[in-house]
């Protein structure tokens, strides 16, 4: 499914560097994308591959330094997030633009009620009382199906489970209704039954707000469940870029032909499961060209020459790879 | 929150019991015969050395004298000492003399340390944070009893800014040179120790969560790093409080305070076992009764711990 609704977030030609003893290491190299209002937009990626560091850069909540934004443009409905005062972009992140993180139980502030925690939302953007809202906050405890959401919200963090703290966080995101909400990993801390159902709770809450969701995750499973489109990160570079359905069925990019590959299914059942041979490199040692030739099966000399830029295939089709993207060509022609 | 109170209160009194009866024998070790000591040079009559001995039960056996020792604490019936003087009257007179010392020595030393502390957190390697670590650093190394007499020569002698020593000023200006000192000294730790906490928090992922909610950046400082960062800090001004009596034996005698702890010193030279051993209970029980208000007042910072 394409939604058609406004471009919300447009990401275009991100880069992001961090100062290290050893000289600038780029995280984010040249990175765009966008969502549209009830669009679910999965970033995937393998840790490092700069998925996190893109959404954390744009909202203003990457440590800079280390981090610095080399180039590039987070347009919020035409306004440049980057650009802003940091004054002007707290009235857009924390209000329109919202985000849930992956480890709720450090993701909370441990010695304050999760009430509290919710009801600073309104007090801070909407200027409410203390009373209004706390009674708002119990009202989207409510929402995110925490059972006698009344009488927890004056509970501490460490009194939820992991299940119902991610529901926290996610009541705590989604308490003014934002436009666009980012998720880092929402699921990665709980186990599986509770990862659908904190899955299907996002899916239904975006269905009834019309919001974006840009899902950040490692996890195929993850993306083929819930994600409408699906950028794949690698090293830093989008490697490819597809609806959730092509994507899966027809990987274009290797990268993404070897994570699908490696996903368990029946099919493979008393086999062995194939994995994506060596490791991911080093920001600081990135190989010239594209970077996931060293592990590339179907590389050639020619993959070392220069970074292979990303290239439509077919209308919302992109992929960054010269041996793929040339013969998807040749093969139209 | 009744019962955490006297579950304290119960467990302290086996440790009490020790503390005490390792005090005494500590004072019964000592080499020495206190009397002929307090006579000094001059001959006693041995009819007299012997009706005190018995007064002061110094004949019995140890457990015997320790008993009666308790006995006398535990009933209010402090006794004289051997000097003559009335124990219940020199509490009265010396312990605001050490409250009075202790209570503003921690007010410099809270208000340093959590000035800079916080400043040094919230500002990291700017000057006041660079600048502070080298002092601290300097100031953890120095000695107190060096301290101690190099201010007093300095301020006192030199400068004449303070009296040398004695009370005959008043609260607080006999007061003031002795308690800048210890809360100078003292200020560096918890500074430094509130300074590392707050650095630590400031990458906890929930600040992280609170700049995503677009909080200013004041607002994420006090309400989300800040009370974290705290929590160490409070544990270390329980230890700090409960230490000042040790410190007080040594500043009161140096600055000739009329205090608790002049008053310890004096009897530890003249080995009053009764003394000695009621001051170590009055400190002991002041040393259960900070901890428990440290551990409520954790409970009160710090959700987690409550009714631990």
């Amino acid at each position: 499914m394409t939604a058609t609704g406004e471009v919300l977030l447009k990401v275009d030609n991100l880069s992001v560097e961090f100062d290290t003893p050893h000289g600038p290491v780029r995280a984010v190299d040249g990175v765009s994308w966008q969502v549209r209002a009830g669009e679910m937009l999965a970033i995937l990626g393998e840790s490092g591959s700069g998925k996190s560091v893109s959404t954390q850069a744009l909202t203003g909540i990457l440590e800079m330094p280390p981090g610095r934004i080399v180039s590039g443009t987070a347009e919020y409905r035409g306004a440049d997030l980057i650009q802003m005062t940091t004054r002007e972009r707290r009235r857009i992140v924390g209000d329109r633009i919202t985000m849930v993180f992956q480890d709720s139980l450090s993701a909370l502030n441990p010695v304050q009620s999760v009430g509290t925690q919710i009801a600073e939302c309104y007090r801070v953007h909407r200027g409410m009382s203390k009373r209004d809202a706390m009674k708002k906050a119990a009202e989207m405890l409510d929402q995110v199906r925490i059972p006698a959401a009344a009488k927890r919200v004056g509970d501490y963090p460490h009194e939820f489970s992991g299940g119902m703290r991610q529901r926290v966080m996610l009541a705590m995101a989604l308490a003014l209704d934002p436009d666009v909400l980012i998720a880092d990993e929402p699921t990665t801390a709980l186990d599986v039954t509770v990862q659908a159902q904190i899955l299907e709770l996002i899916a239904d809450l975006q269905a009834e707000r019309d919001m974006g969701v840009v899902l950040i995750t490692h996890d195929l499973g993850v993306v083929s469940d819930v994600a409408d489109n699906v950028v794949v990160m690698y090293a830093g570079h989008v490697v490819e870029r597809a609806a959730t359905a092509e994507a899966l069925e027809n990987p274009v990019h290797p990268y993404t032909e070897g994570l699908l590959g490696s996903m368990p299914s029946a099919d493979l059942k008393g086999r062995e499961l194939p994995t994506i041979p060596g490791t991911p490199p080093s920001l600081r040692a990135i190989p010239s060209g594209c970077a996931f030739r060293t592990r590339c099966p179907i590389a050639v000399d020619d993959c070392a020459a220069e970074v292979p830029p990303l290239l439509t295939i077919a209308p919302g089709r992109e992929a960054a790879c010269i041996r793929r993207t040339s013969l998807a060509a040749k093969e139209a022609v | 929150m009744i019962r955490f109170i006297l579950r304290r209160a119960l467990a302290a009194v086996p440790i009490g019991v020790l503390v005490t009866l390792g005090v005494f024998a500590l004072v019964f070790a000592m080499p020495g015969d206190p009397l002929r000591e307090l006579a000094g040079d001059k001959p006693i009559p041995a009819a007299v050395l012997a009706a005190k001995r018995a007064q002061y039960h110094l004949d019995d056996p140890f457990i015997v004298q320790y008993l009666l020792s308790m006995k006398d604490i535990l009933t209010g019936h402090f006794g004289t000492t051997f000097a003559g003087a009335d124990i219940a009257d020199q509490l009265r007179l010396r312990i605001p003399v050490t409250l009075k010392l202790t209570l503003l020595a921690n007010a410099v030393q809270w208000t340093l340390g959590l000035f800079f502390g916080i400043y040094a957190g919230f500002k990291r390697n700017g000057w006041v944070d660079r600048s502070l670590l080298l002092a601290t650093l300097v100031l953890l190394a120095v000695p107190g009893l060096v301290a101690y007499f190099a201010a007093q020569y300095l301020f006192g002698v030199e400068l004449k800014w303070f009296p040398v020593s004695g009370v005959l000023e008043g609260f607080p200006r006999s007061y003031l040179l002795p308690a800048l000192v210890i809360g100078v000294l003292g200020f560096a730790g918890l500074a430094r120790l509130l300074r590392t906490s707050i650095v630590e928090t400031v990458n906890a992922d929930f600040v992280k969560t609170a700049r995503a909610k677009g909080l200013g950046e004041q607002r994420v400082l006090w309400r989300h790093i800040l009370p974290n960062a705290l929590l160490p800090v409070v544990t270390f001004i329980g230890l700090d409080l409960a230490g000042m009596f040790g410190g007080a034996i040594i500043t009161e005698s140096i600055f000739n305070l009329p205090g608790l702890g002049q008053f310890m010193f004096q009897a530890i030279k003249l080995k009053e076992g009764g003394v000695v051993v009621l001051l170590s209970t009055l400190a002991f029980i002041s040393f259960i009764l900070i901890n428990l208000l440290i551990d409520l007042l954790y409970g009160v910072l710090d959700p987690r711990v409550r009714n631990v």
